[in-house]
Formats: C-alpha cells, structure tokens, sequence
C-alpha cells in the first residue's frame, strides 16, 4: 500500500526517486568524520560543567544522529526537483526572509521566523536554494545571453537576499550570498576580467584608508587592466570608478559617518582598538592561538578555554580552542582534511557534464569554503568578527543540519551523474 | 588548465594563507603568546616567610610575629548589594572614594585584578568584614606579616623595628635578600642588624585564575617555591632584668646597662626614655615618627650607645690606673684637701667643699676627692693618661653588634691644639680631664666596659648581644698590683663606711663600683654609677647606669645599681 501511494503519487514522485546507486564517496565522508570527531571531543571539554543533559556535547550528538538521517534519506532526492521548481524556491525564501522583519527580535536581530515553540531561519537553508537558482539561471544559457547581463543579473539575485539578510542585520550570512554567486559565475565561464570588475570597486573603497596600500592596489588594477586588453573606454571608465570609488569613500567617512559609527566599523577592522568590546574576543582568540604552540595544551588543558577567557568557545571560536588545545597540528588537520573534502567535490564537479549539477557543486563548496574561511581568518584576527560558524564543528543544529545536507545532496547529485 | 584545477590552486592558495597565519601566531611567535596566556590565567602569589622570633638568653620571646591584613576588592565582582557604608565605617576609606575606585577599576581591563582599599587592618576589622561577606562581594584580604612584643620588658632601642620596602633604590639596605615592594626589612636595632638571619626567604605558588576571578588550584607545571621561614635569634638579654629596670626609668631619661663581664653578653640595655613599639601594626606611620623625630627628650636616641655625656669621677680611675702602673706615687703619697685647690688665678673646687682632710689614693677614690688628683695628674704625662684611657676602651666604638655607636671623645694634645691652639689651653684643662669633666664624651657602653675590664683583670670580650656568639677578646695588660688596687678601691667605694657608692652596697655578695657626677650646663648634673658584682669569686655582671639630671652619682644611679646588684645575686651565675 505504502509502496503504491509512493510509486504513483505525482508529487511524491516529483520530489523522491529510487536513488540510481549507492555509492559511499569515502573522500568526502572520511573529512566530514574527522571534522565532526575533532568538534565532539572539543565540545566534551568545553562543556565540562553543565550536566551531560544539556551540555553542547550531547546536544550536538543528538544532531548529529538526526543529521545522519537526513543524510540517508537525501539520498531519495529527485535532484532535478530543484532544477524545476528552483525559481518557485528562490521567490519563497524573499517572501520568508521578508517575514522575519515582522518577527521579535532575539539577540539584536530578526533572523527567526517563529511559529508556536518552533523558530527556523530561513537564511540558513536559503543558500542552499540560492545555489539552486543560480544554477538554473546559468545552466540555462546556452549562450543566447550577453556576458555582461547574465553578470549583473546573477549579481541582483544574489544581491537581493544577501541585502535583505544585512538589514536583519546579519553580517556573516550576507557575505556568504554575496560570495556564493562568484564562484559559480566563473564555473559557468564567465570571463574572470569582468568578474574582476565587479570585485575591484569594493577592494578599492577599502583600501583607500591606507595610501601604500591603495597605490599597490591601482598599481595591480593597471596591470589587470592593460594586460586584458578592454576597449580603451571601458579601460578607462573602469580606472576612474576605482579611484573614485578610493576618492569617496574616505570622504564619505570623515563628514557624513557619526563618530559611534565610525567606532563600529573600525572595530570590524582593526579589533585591538577596543580591547573590551568585540575585539577583546579576537585579542583572546589570538593569545588562545599562539599559546597553543605546536602540540597544544592538550585537551581539556587550555587555560584559556577552560578558564574562560575565550568567549563563544563552543560556536563562533571553537577554532581558537582546538588551536589552543590541539596546536598546530590540529589546525593542519582541519585545513588538511577540510580541503580533501572540497578538492572531491571539486573533482566531481569537473567530471559531471550536467551544467546544472556541475553547478550546484561548486556552489555547494563554495558555501562550506566562505564558512570556513571567514571564522578561521576571524579567529586569527584576519578578518572582522562576523559570527559565521565553523562547518561540522562549531556546535548548532540546524547549521550543522544544512552543511550535512550539502555533503548529502553532493553524494546524491554525484552517485546520479557517475 | 582544466577550471577545475584552477579552483583547486586558488583554494589551496588560500589554505595555505590561514595556514602561514596559525603557524606565525603558534611557532614564531609562541613564546609571546604563551606568556600573554600566562598572564591572563596565572597569579603568583608570594607566600610570605615568617621572620623568625627574637627571644631572651632563657627563651622568653620577645618579639613575636602577628597577622594583619591588607583589605583589597576586586572591581568586576562588586555588585549593587556591596555595602559601602560599612567599609568605610570600619576602615575609615571614605564611601565616595571607594565608590569612585571601584567604578574605575569596573572600567579597566584589569578589573578582575584586587584593588588595594586599605593597609594594615587587624584582625577584629577583618573578623567584622568578614561578618558581613555577603553584602560585600569582592573583598579579600591577603595576609601581612607584623611584630607582637609580648614581653614586659620593651628593649625598644636594641629591637628597633621594621620598615616597608616603598623605594627600591632608596631603602635596600641588603641587597643578596631580593626585597620587592612592599616587603618589609629590618630598619633598626637587632632587625636590622640580624636582617638576614631573621628575614627567612619569601615563596612564591603559582595559582589559576578564571576570567571570574575564581581560584582554580595550583598551577601544575610551576610548583613554585617554598617560603623558608626566617630563624630565630637568641639575644643574651635577661627580659627580667631588662623589664625591672626599665620600670626603674620610669619618669627618669638616661641609659643602664648591664654585661657579663667573662662572656661579653649585654644583659641588659635601657635607655629612657623610649617610644612604644606596639603603638603601630607594621611599618611606622609617618606621622608617629615625625612626633618621636621632634621629641625634646629624643626618644629615638639610644643613649646607652648614642648619648655622649661626660664620664665625671667614674674617669678617676683612669688616672688611679696609670699612676698605679707607672709607680710614681705610692699609698703613703698624701694630699691635703681643704675643698679648694689654686691654680694660676683660677681656683679649683672639690665637690666637698669642707675637705677631705689628708688623703690618699685609696681615700682619693673611697671619697671622690678631686683635689688629689688635681695634684696626680701634674706628675704624669697628659700623652700616656689618654693612651690608659684608650686601653679601657675609651674614645673608640666598643663593637657592639648595633647600628649608629658613637666613638666619644678622649682629648688629647692634637685635639687640644686644634680647638684651642698651640698656646690657648693649659695645666688646668688636665685638671678637668682627670676628674671626668671638661672634653671627655663618653658612652654608657664604654664605662660598662672599663668596669668589665677592671672585673676581669683585662680579661674581657666585646659586649653583643647575640647570644652563644663569642665576640673578640680584649685584653689589657697591666701590673697586678695595678688590678688589685683597682678591684680594692671600687670595693671600698661600695662597702666603706664613707665610701660614695654605699647605697649600691649588697649583703652577702662583693660589689664594687664608683660613682660620678657629670657636670651639665644645662641644669642638673647627670649622676653616673659604674660597678660590677662578684658571687663565688666570678664577676658575673657589671654596669653603668647614667641618670640625667640624677643629681650626685651617689644617690640615684647607686640606688638603680644596687637593685640590680640585688638582682644578680639571685638569679644571675656563670
């Protein structure tokens, strides 16, 4: 019976298949394992003092037992599905994320849509439909459409939520759906010129406060410009929007920005400003770090983990903790391993000739590669404070829910194609 | 290039950046870190030695050590609950200042570091504070090391007392014992001077500290170092005889001082009058020294090593010894005293103004007489009288094992020519010198040494008071018969019946002595009596004691000296 209503349901049908085989891709399972070990045992000592019921450490095995399901069942997945319904998909995650403004504000922003005891943040699972929509709209092309249209118009569906997303305000997810659109763009052969102009404004405007560094910086811009050989106008208009870019924006800063505003912003740069507020968590991530040395302290043994002058140490930090405790080589297991895992998808996504697919690959990485980026380079004092977490270690549900997802539907997608 | 690889390069680019970036902050610059973390999570605490004990020659302690408390918040842990009024009715810390500490020690990064509110408190304060501890959250009090003086007997200017570490470059006084800031050394007396005997050595355990200020126990891999506690001095004070005399200054400035004549053991050492060493907890306040500091009766002086007085008659026997020595004159040279002796246009009195009558030396000593010296003196040579003088130790520091021991004055010729010039003094300042008066500054340590010179027959040790510490022998060699008429004529002094000493006399014991009169322009004259006491044929205990303004030797210093006299005979043998 139950098998009838599944085989001929329509709907069911559209969304579910017999997957073609199963094949345990080991080089992107093995990396997802070791990750998840190293967090496991990390969270164990982080959580020393609360009871085992609510400690980090058994709420994220619980997570884990309930992600490795969804990881199963993904593989039922009709991927096309997505190929399908991707704009329905992209349309419905607006209108959510348009929603949370109506939503309480929890922790200084409306992420959370929240229906009777459940919240969910649609922002979370919208990269991954921002990915489907991507790939659709570039997969099909087939070249009937102007280089540079398709740039822009990727551009503003990306730009939407990811603008949407900084009004909640949510800094780190924002930056994830403006970067996703990137890689994809060139995967699709996008000429790296213009999507070298898109980035080159904003590379601009930051460097501008520092006149060594904006002199390297249009130096380089020259030499990218010349040796690609644009007609001499856009060559031109394209140098000049750069040093205006440069010229405006510290001009901006020095007469329209209120000084709490600028302290913000400065913060986000340079955290040793102010040692007590969010820089005195970089300060402390640094000196958990470099502490650490070679070999760690050893688990459990990080004075400042355990005696918690480290903050965030579960979520936003716990890098800084395995840095402390697990030392270097720790941290060269993780970026070892973790580049395993999207060298693979890499991989496959070269193999695949499906555009679609081949497509939603490389977004996939690229989401899991943003992550990792933005919280090891935070954690170093390398890059702002932006709270993105680190995927499959930092502890949390429904993050760690949507990065298993993206490994799932990556086995799925290949187990498909190969 | 497939795309694909290109990616990879890219990414792997990108790897290896995060990668360069932990490996400059985990190995080239660990070491900074490392410390940094260190700094965060590890309090050294210095565990304080206990400075070792000062107890008398039969183990009563003298100085012993108490606690006291520093008083210290620390800012993050102050909530709304913290009771400000009560702090500051306990210590005296106005409420508005600790307010305005506290807020600024919120504010900064250190704020889980204690922020010293008051010094020194005792322990009912602490007992009161500690009371109270739920509505003032964040206190603590750390531990201070403080001298208690249970004994009667105070020996304030032998002690001295102590001093807080404030300026490392200016208050050092030993350099090989590591003070920091805030340690407390010796400043005076015996602290000072057995400072690293008594001072032991601090330790120092390294604890965990979390961001909350929570102890987290010892830190594992510095196990630190034990403090060694400092040990304990023996002083060759009697605290009995000490304490008896002192009650005898009562009301009187002077100084006494009593030794074991064989041994050099101070058994006694007063001087009045004193400051109180347990009217402050610790360091001196400033205040309190400033007041001893312009005391007109200069309580900080230690007369017994620092008052420079004149020796009166006790110097007669300087002139007794040399004439003995030299053999000029003999028992049966005799000198008419009819109370008043001419010299040139000036006339010389003996105390007695009626005149002893016919005397001779031991009469001369028996009676104080001056005018038989005023003749003694023109037969021997000014040269070898202070040269004697030297010999029993005048006009050079004894040794005693004290800071600030003033040498006194024996003038001789050169002296003389340079105050007065070659022509300005004559015969008649020799008659001053040899009956003690005049130039002659002497210290009461110094006359308690010629007495234990005389008590020995040369045969004595430089006086100290560490006990069990054999000091350097002095021996001053002179005729035997110089020694017996010297012991002979003290005895008389004591146990004739015209003797000037009678009152220092002992039933049942051998005491000898002399008594003086130091002149004083400034008012009454200092009574001077200089002796030492024999039981089964051993000296066992010689003296000085000097009362200023005392009047004649015979009366008040004598009187001093035979309760001491009583003293030893009871409880004092070799």
């Amino acid at each position: 019976m139950l098998r009838k209503t599944f085989l001929y349901n329509y709907y069911l049908n559209k969304i579910f298949r017999a997957p073609d085989k199963i094949v345990i891709r080991w080089g992107m399972l093995v990396p997802v394992l070791i990750l998840m070990g190293i967090g496991f045992i990390t969270l164990k000592y982080t959580s020393l003092n609360s009871s085992f019921f609510t400690s980090t450490f058994t709420k994220q095995i619980v997570w884990f037992a309930i992600g490795s399901i969804v990881f199963i069942l993904a593989q039922w997945i009709r991927i096309q599905y997505f190929q399908e319904y991707a704009y329905h998909f992209y349309g419905f995650l607006i209108i959510l994320i348009g929603i949370t403004y109506f939503m309480p504000v929890i922790g200084g922003s409306h992420r959370w849509l929240i229906i009777g005891n459940v919240s969910f943040q649609p922002s979370e699972i919208g990269k991954l439909l921002l990915v489907f929509v991507i790939a659709r709209v570039l997969a099909d092309q087939k070249g009937n459409m102007n280089e540079i249209k398709l740039l822009l118009l990727i551009l503003v569906m990306a730009l939407i939520p990811a603008l949407m997303i900084f009004k909640q305000p949510d800094f780190g997810t924002a930056i994830v759906y403006g970067f996703i659109a990137i890689p994809m763009l060139y995967w699709s052969g996008i000429r790296s010129f213009y999507l070298f102009s898109v980035i080159a404004p904003f590379v601009s405007i930051i460097s501008a406060f520092n006149i060594y560094f904006f002199s390297l910086w249009m130096g380089i811009l020259v030499l990218v410009i010349y040796f690609n050989q644009p007609k001499i106008t856009i060559g031109v208009s394209q140098f000049i929007i750069n040093i205006g870019c440069g010229i405006i924006s510290p001009f901006i800063w020095y007469n329209f920005l209120y000084s709490h505003q600028k302290e913000r912003i400065l913060t986000l740069l340079n955290p040793t400003r102010d040692p007590h507020g969010t820089g005195y968590q970089v300060i402390q991530s640094i000196i958990a770090i470099g502490s650490g040395g070679l070999w760690g302290k050893g688990v459990g043994e990080g004075t400042q983990t355990q005696l918690r002058y480290l903050p965030v140490r579960d979520t936003d930090f716990i890098v800084s903790v395995i840095g402390e405790e697990m030392g270097l080589l720790g941290i060269t297991i993780i970026l070892v391993v973790f580049f395993t895992l999207l060298y693979w998808i890499i991989v496959y996504a070269g193999i695949i000739s499906n555009k679609f697919s081949s497509l939603t690959l490389i977004g996939f990485a690229s989401i899991l590669f943003i992550h990792l980026a933005v919280n090891m380079g935070m954690t170093v004092g390398l890059l702002p404070v932006t709270g993105l977490p680190a995927p499959f270690l930092s502890y949390g549900g429904s993050f760690l829910l949507s990065c298993m997802l993206i490994v799932a539907l990556s086995t799925n997608i290949i187990n498909h194609h190969i | 290039m497939p795309k694909y690889k290109k990616i990879q390069i890219v990414l792997a680019g990108i790897f290896a950046i995060i990668f360069l970036r932990f490996y400059y902050l985990q190995i080239y610059q660990h070491s900074k870190y490392e410390a940094k973390a260190g700094n965060n999570s590890i309090r050294k605490i210095s565990l304080h030695a206990p400075r070792g004990i000062i107890y008398d020659r039969n183990g009563i302690p003298i100085v012993d050590n108490r606690q006291i408390y520093d008083l210290a918040v620390i800012p993050f842990d102050v909530t709304n609950q913290f009771d400000y009024q009560m702090v500051s009715k306990r210590t005296g810390v106005s409420s508005s200042e600790l307010q305005e500490k506290i807020a600024k020690g919120k504010k900064s990064f250190h704020r889980f570091r204690p922020v010293p509110i008051k010094r020194h408190i005792n322990f009912e304060t602490r007992s009161h504070l500690e009371e109270n501890k739920l509505s003032l959250p964040g206190t603590i009090f750390s531990e201070f090391p403080a001298r208690t003086y249970p004994d009667k007997a105070k020996l304030t200017h032998v002690l001295g007392y102590l001093r807080v570490v404030s300026d490392m470059t200016a208050s050092k006084p030993n350099q090989e014992l590591d003070y920091k800031l805030g340690d407390v050394f010796g400043f005076s007396g015996i602290e000072r001077m057995y400072e690293s005997i008594l001072r032991g050595r601090d330790g120092t355990e390294f604890r965990l500290v979390d961001i909350y200020g929570i102890d987290h126990g010892v830190y594992k891999d510095n196990p630190g170092i034990q403090p060694v506690p400092g040990k304990a001095v023996n002083l060759s004070i009697d605290s009995k005889l000490q304490a008896l005399i002192e009650e005898l200054f009562i009301g009187k400035k002077g100084a006494a001082i009593c030794m074991m004549p064989k041994t050099g053991d101070v058994l006694a050492f007063v001087s009045a009058p004193d400051y109180d060493l347990n009217s402050f907890a610790g360091p001196v306040p400033l205040e309190l020294w400033e007041g001893w500091n312009s005391d007109t009766e200069k309580p900080l002086i230690n007369r017994g090593i620092q008052g420079l007085y004149p020796p009166g008659s006790t110097f007669k026997l300087i002139g007794a010894a040399l004439a003995n020595e030299e053999g000029k004159v003999d028992q049966n040279w005799t000198v008419n005293c009819n109370g008043v002796y001419h010299l040139g246009d000036r006339d010389f009195h003996c105390w007695n103004i009626a005149g002893h009558g016919t005397v001779n030396m031991e009469r001369a000593i028996l009676q104080s007489c001056n005018i038989y010296f005023y003749h003694l003196i023109q037969k021997l040579s000014f040269k070898n009288w202070k040269a004697m003088a030297e010999k029993f130790g005048f006009g050079a520091t004894t040794g005693i094992d004290l800071f600030g021991e003033k040498r006194g004055l024996v003038p001789g010729k050169t002296y003389m020519n340079n105050k007065y010039g070659r022509y300005g003094w004559a015969t008649g300042n020799l008659l001053t010198f040899i009956i003690g008066q005049g130039d002659i500054l002497v210290t009461p340590l110094q006359v308690t040494q010629m007495m234990s010179i005389i008590a020995t027959r040369g045969n004595t040790k430089t006086p100290h008071l560490l006990l069990d510490n054999p000091s350097e022998n002095i021996t001053v060699s002179l005729k035997s018969k110089t020694w017996d008429f010297l012991q002979q004529a003290t005895w008389n002094v004591v146990n004739h019946e015209n003797g000037t000493g009678k009152a220092a006399k002992v039933m049942g014991c051998e005491v000898h002595g002399k008594t003086g009169t130091a002149q004083n322009p400034h008012g009454e004259n200092h009574s001077w009596f200089a002796g030492y006491i024999v039981k089964d044929n051993v000296p066992i205990l010689s003296l000085a004691v000097l009362v200023e303004h005392g009047g004649k030797g015979s009366v008040e210093a004598a009187l001093i000296s035979h309760k001491i006299f009583k003293y030893a005979q009871k409880n004092i043998s070799l």
